[in-house]
Formats: structure tokens, C-alpha cells, sequence
């Protein structure tokens, strides 16, 4: 086994949450086609009670975009899309030297997180979580999302 | 957390396998080889993403099955050091925390990068467990396993496969030290929001 490549591009929680149920992932688990494995499963679970649920290709390209005055590094913007925090306090621990970066417009940054990726209903402590719109619509032209992420050509199904 | 790593590997197909095509094979080959399994310094490998290529399908002498030599990415899951991520408290003993994934279990927080300052007192509803509590303001803000806890990953490290089996512990080939030390944000989300 040879390794080529050690770190093709970053994925966030919500891409990954895609590719396991464009593989046929439910969270019912009688629904579950072969193909997927016990322990891919688990992450399925566990990626599905995280914020990704409630995220959308377009949210993320949208944020990605504008977030780009605040000069976040590559890791900073996939940390707060896959945390999504709801405050200044939340977002302390994610960026680093945040007063004499950000000082005042961390505010603004908090603002546009919760304006770009809306809290699940979940986080609202509400009944019934719809299910993720299956929007995998448009390709985003956009490519410069947090990592070099590859086409995500349609899978074919087994 | 997750990460695409590009791998080459050389692998022979069991003609029990000739039924299905040579694509579907090489996936479920190269499935049951690494899906579930921590490649060392790698990280733990979650799923195949894509084959790349195919190459091969030669017959060596002595052989009766077929050798390809398949490129393709998996799914790594490998955190970096300064990630924060949200896990579930698995078991709190007064060495420290321990949270899990679901798909990932070892996941420590000593004593040591506990918030400060922090103390335990024994759980009565389990025997050797105990409950950490964090003093700040005068208040008493306590680790129950209710909601998500908020760590930084401080170091992840892959030590060695042990010779002998140490105690009845299982091996862990890939072990996250996390970290609650922060101006604010870490801990359980009940603390901040």
C-alpha cells in the first residue's frame, strides 16, 4: 500500500454526510441498503445529530464567500462550519488571536453564521426535525471552498 | 475532522468474486481492507470515496487469481491539533474524561487540561465514576453526560502495537488528547449558551 496523497482536501462535517447518504444511509436502519457498513453507520449517526444535518451545499459556498473580508484561515472557516457557533463566546476557542484580528467585526462574523446556516429545529428544542432537503442541486462554480474539495460527480450506485 | 487521502495499493481478486464486475469487486476488496481501520499516522479511515484507476489484472505464475493495482481516495478522519469538536461523555474517572464519537471512542481529557480550576467528587449512581465540577464566579458548573462537550484537540498520537497483550484493556491504535483550557466556549454547550 502506498500513500500518494496524504492530504487531498479537506472535507467538512456536511460533505461527508452527503456522500454517506447519496450511498444510501437512513436513519432508519431497515431502510439501509448493503453497501453500507456498521461502522460507516456510526458516523453516519453521529454526523447526523451535528449541525451538518441542517446545512446545504449553497449555505456553505454562500458562507465561504462571504466570509472572505474576515481573512480566516482554511481551517478556521471548516471549524465554524461544522461547529456553527451561535455567539461571540462559542467562536473564541475557534480563531486564533481573535481580538487583534477580528476585534469588533466578531460580532458581524457571529452574525453572519447564524444568518447563513439557521439553527435546526433541534437547537430549538422543537418537535419534528425535518429531514435535510435533498438539494444537492446546483454544483457550486465556487471553488474555493474551505479545502480543495473535488467534483462531487454523481456516485454511481451499486 | 475528515480528510481525503489518495492511496495506491496492490490487491489480488478470489475468483469466488468473477461474478461481479471488476469495479464492484475491487470496492468491496478494497472495503472490507481498510474501511473501519486506523492507518498509522494516517488516521482512521471512514469510507472509500472513489476509484481512480485500475490497473493490472495480470495472472503471476502459481496464481489463480488475478493482481490489480487500484488508485483511489478514502474518507480519513484524522482531527488536527486546534480543531474543536463536539463529542458525547463516555465514562469520568479522576484521571480525567473520556468522550466518544459513536464511530470513535478514544477520545482523553486528563486532568490536567481540565478548565481551572476543576475537582471531582465520587458519582453515586456509578461506582468508580465521578463527577467534575468547575468552580468559576463562585458557581459550580458541573460535567454531567446531558449534552455535547466541546473539547480542543490538544495531540493525536498512534502508539505502537504492543507485543503482548497488556492487561485486558483493548488496544487503542489511535488515541485524541483533548483539551477544555480556553478563555470561554469549551466544556458542555449548556455552559455557553
Amino acid at each position: 500500500m502506498k500513500i500518494l496523497q496524504e492530504n487531498a482536501g479537506q472535507l467538512t462535517n456536511f460533505e461527508v454526510l452527503d456522500f454517506l447518504k447519496s450511498r444510501g444511509a437512513a436513519k432508519d436502519p431497515t431502510k439501509v441498503l448493503a453497501p453500507i457498513a456498521p461502522s460507516e453507520f456510526k458516523v453516519y449517526d453521529y454526523l447526523v445529530q451535528s449541525v451538518a444535518k441542517s446545512q446545504t451545499r449553497e449555505s456553505i459556498a454562500k458562507f465561504v464567500a462571504e466570509c472572505k473580508p474576515y481573512k480566516l484561515t482554511k481551517s478556521e472557516i471548516a471549524n465554524i462550519i461544522n461547529i456553527r457557533p451561535s455567539s461571540v463566546v462559542e467562536i473564541d476557542p475557534l480563531i486564533e488571536n481573535l481580538d487583534s484580528r477580528l476585534g469588533e467585526s466578531v460580532e458581524d462574523l457571529v452574525q453572519l453564521v447564524v444568518e447563513v446556516f439557521p439553527p435546526s429545529p433541534d437547537e430549538k428544542k422543537a418537535e419534528g426535525t425535518p429531514e435535510l432537503d435533498e438539494s444537492k442541486g446546483e454544483d457550486t462554480a465556487d471553488g474555493s471552498k474551505a479545502g480543495d474539495i473535488p467534483d462531487e460527480s454523481n456516485f454511481d450506485d451499486e | 475532522m475528515f480528510n481525503l487521502t489518495k492511496l495506491e495499493h496492490t490487491l489480488r481478486l478470489k475468483p469466488h468474486l468473477l461474478s461481479l464486475s471488476l469495479e464492484e469487486a475491487v470496492k468491496g476488496e478494497l472495503e472490507s481492507l481498510f474501511v473501519d481501520k486506523v492507518i498509522a499516522n494516517l488516521g482512521l479511515c471512514i469510507s472509500v470515496y472513489d476509484i481512480e484507476s485500475i490497473d493490472g489484472g495480470f495472472i503471476f505464475a502459481n496464481e489463480g487469481a488475478p493482481t490489480y493495482t487500484v488508485k483511489f481516495r478514502l474518507i480519513i478522519f484524522l482531527p488536527y491539533v486546534g480543531e474543536i469538536i463536539s463529542a458525547k461523555l463516555k465514562e469520568s474517572n479522576s484521571n480525567g474524561l473520556r468522550l466518544t464519537l459513536g464511530f470513535f471512542d478514544d477520545i482523553y481529557i486528563p486532568e490536567l487540561l481540565m478548565p481551572e480550576p476543576s475537582r471531582c467528587k465520587p458519582d453515586a449512581d456509578h461506582k468508580n465514576q465521578v463527577i467534575w465540577a468547575w468552580f468559576f464566579n463562585d458557581e459550580e458548573y458541573f460535567i454531567d453526560g446531558q449534552d455535547e462537550i466541546r473539547f480542543r484537540v490538544q495531540n493525536v498520537k498512534f502508539p505502537e502495537i504492543p507485543k503482548e497483550q497488556i492487561g485486558t484493556k483493548p488496544f487503542a491504535p489511535m488515541k485524541i488528547t483533548g483539551s477544555l483550557v480556553s478563555d470561554g466556549g469549551l466544556g458542555p454547550v449548556s455552559w455557553w449558551v
